[in-house]
């Protein structure tokens, strides 16, 4: 089952490309918010 | 044999009723311990909120809120009333009613969840007993033990030596809420939460209201944007309220005469009433023996830990006389949580998304960090504003003061904050709440839909503006 997104999170998801289900959510209940998306992607730039 | 409980709370106000009601849900037999006495000599549930406090002031907050709607602001609608006529005994009792219907509502809650309802003074003896002096007659105090004992005794208002009360000329805000006729001159020690609702309900039925508060500051808590807003509201409606303004004393004769002291030297004053409103304490009076062991704080509040654990295992205590803010939803909040942790659940509060609301006119409402706090503990922020006077539902109610003001982290777009002061602020924050608990980002709230035309369109622009793009401003 594909993660529950906020508006935000959607919005980067989809800019960016990314599969959500790759990124880890510190959200209550596991859920990604805005900052998890901004530190995947510092991730993915530095590698 | 004393009867023995799964739990027994001391103290039937938002944090122990709650408690006590949550506690029964979840199948433990469950005694409330209550003292307090209504005005007409009866035992009556909900302690400080329901009886002397969040209810009675909303209630006249708002019947004074109507008058003075009739009286001021219906001809800019053209809508002609004539002469108005106040009747203050009518406006008092109507406050009575709703509170005595509301403290009769959590005595039949307690009748359906099969609550004991003990009448009288509990207090803490060793080994998790509570003893119970009743409020009536000359019945002997009885001793009864609990698995669990819950205290949430509240607090009391904080009397100041310079300004005894006489139960009359001057009050504290129990008394503010007893008045049979408007004072003409109504003098308040304190500017805060309570000093502006009382002040404000009392200057709209015609006082002429002076605020005396000691700090140079207006609503330190408040963002200081948001304060300064409101300021020029409360002026504009003729609250004088006086800065770095201390009462020396206060004397009851014809009048009251209050001298006090400013950066002009000594002043003094004549009031036709005085309302003592500057802080409130927590009530440990006569709550437990030495050998209970409980331990305070030094600032006199029962010492708890993250889950209102006390040192004792085994005792709880909520709301006013633990730490935090002395919010009623705070105590309700932890009651619940400390019920769903005996019977062995998980609970917690977020004390972080606490909502704080101030019901004067326009009012303010907050949660989170202020622009203050955050500047001062170094965090890097971006904030967005949306003037209420730049949306048309605000337009066509003719309630155009004030602003809502969002903080969210520089970087990860965090909300941190937001601030409101205006049209039902006390709603419109919650919406706030529920992003800030989801961890939301100032983004979520400006990509989130908002009916057109209502007042939480300010939210949703205040949100855009954060990142410079609210549709309805120059960025």
């Amino acid at each position: 089952k594909p993660p529950e997104l906020s508006p935000a999170v959607r919005r980067l998801v989809e800019e960016h490309g990314l599969d959500a289900a790759a990124i880890e959510g510190s959200g209550p209940g596991g859920r990604i918010t805005k900052e998890d998306v901004l530190q995947h992607l510092d991730g993915q730039e530095q590698s | 044999m004393a009867k023995s409980y799964d739990v027994i709370v001391i103290g039937g106000g938002p944090a122990g009723y709650v408690a006590a009601i949550r506690a029964a849900q979840l199948g433990m037999t469950t005694a409330v311990v209550d003292e307090f006495v209504y005005k007409d000599g009866e035992p009556s549930l909900g302690g400080t909120c329901l009886n002397v406090g969040c209810i009675p002031s909303k209630a006249l907050l708002d019947s004074s809120e109507q008058y003075h709607k009739v009286s001021h602001q219906l001809a800019a609608h053209g809508i002609k009333t004539g002469s108005v006529e106040l009747d203050v005994a009518t406006m008092i009792a109507r406050k009575d009613k709703v509170v005595k219907d509301l403290t009769g509502g959590i005595a039949q809650l307690f009748k359906a969840n099969k609550i004991d309802w003990l009448q009288g003074h509990g207090k803490l003896l060793e080994g998790k007993q509570v003893e119970v002096t009743p409020t009536a007659g000359k019945k002997k105090p009885q001793t009864y033990s609990a698995e669990n004992v819950i205290i949430a005794t509240g607090s009391k208002p904080i009397d100041i030596d310079a300004a005894p009360l006489d139960g009359d000329r001057i009050v504290n805000s129990d008394g503010a809420l007893e008045f049979t006729e408007v004072p003409k001159r109504l003098g308040i020690i304190g500017a805060g939460v309570i000093g502006l609702e009382m002040g404000s309900v009392w200057s709209r039925l015609g006082s002429k209201v002076v605020l005396l508060e000691a700090q140079d500051d207006f609503l330190p808590a408040v963002d200081g944007r948001v304060a300064k807003a409101a300021l020029k509201e409360f002026e504009k409606q003729g609250l004088d309220i006086r800065f770095g303004a201390r009462v020396t004393n206060a004397k009851v004769g014809k009048n009251v005469t209050v001298h006090y002291e400013d950066k002009d030297g000594k002043q003094s004053m004549q009031l036709d009433k005085l309302i003592v409103s500057v802080g409130r304490r927590p009530n440990t009076a006569d709550l437990f023996t030495e050998d209970s062991e409980l331990l305070l704080d030094e600032r006199g509040y029962i010492n708890v830990d993250e889950n209102c654990r006390t040192n004792l295992p085994g005792v709880f205590a909520v709301g006013d006389v633990v730490r935090g803010p002395m919010l009623a939803h705070k105590g309700s909040e932890e009651g619940v949580m400390v019920a769903e942790l005996i019977a062995g659940k998980p609970g917690h509060v977020n004390y972080d998304t606490i909502p704080w609301v101030i019901y004067t006119h326009p009012e303010i409402a907050w949660a989170g960090k202020t622009e203050q706090q955050l500047k001062s503990a170094g965090v890097p922020f971006r904030s967005g504003t949306f003037n209420f006077g730049a949306t048309g539902r605000a337009r066509a109610m003719e309630e155009t003061a004030g602003m809502v003001k969002i903080i969210a982290h520089a970087e990860t777009d965090r909300i941190l904050g937001v601030h409101i002061v205006g049209p039902q602020a006390s709603e419109l924050i919650a919406e706030a709440v529920v992003a800030m608990e989801f961890h939301g980002s100032s983004e979520d709230l400006a990509r989130i839909i908002h009916a057109h035309p209502t007042l939480s369109e300010a939210v949703h622009e205040a949100a855009l503006s954060v990142s410079k793009r609210a549709i309805h401003k120059a960025n």
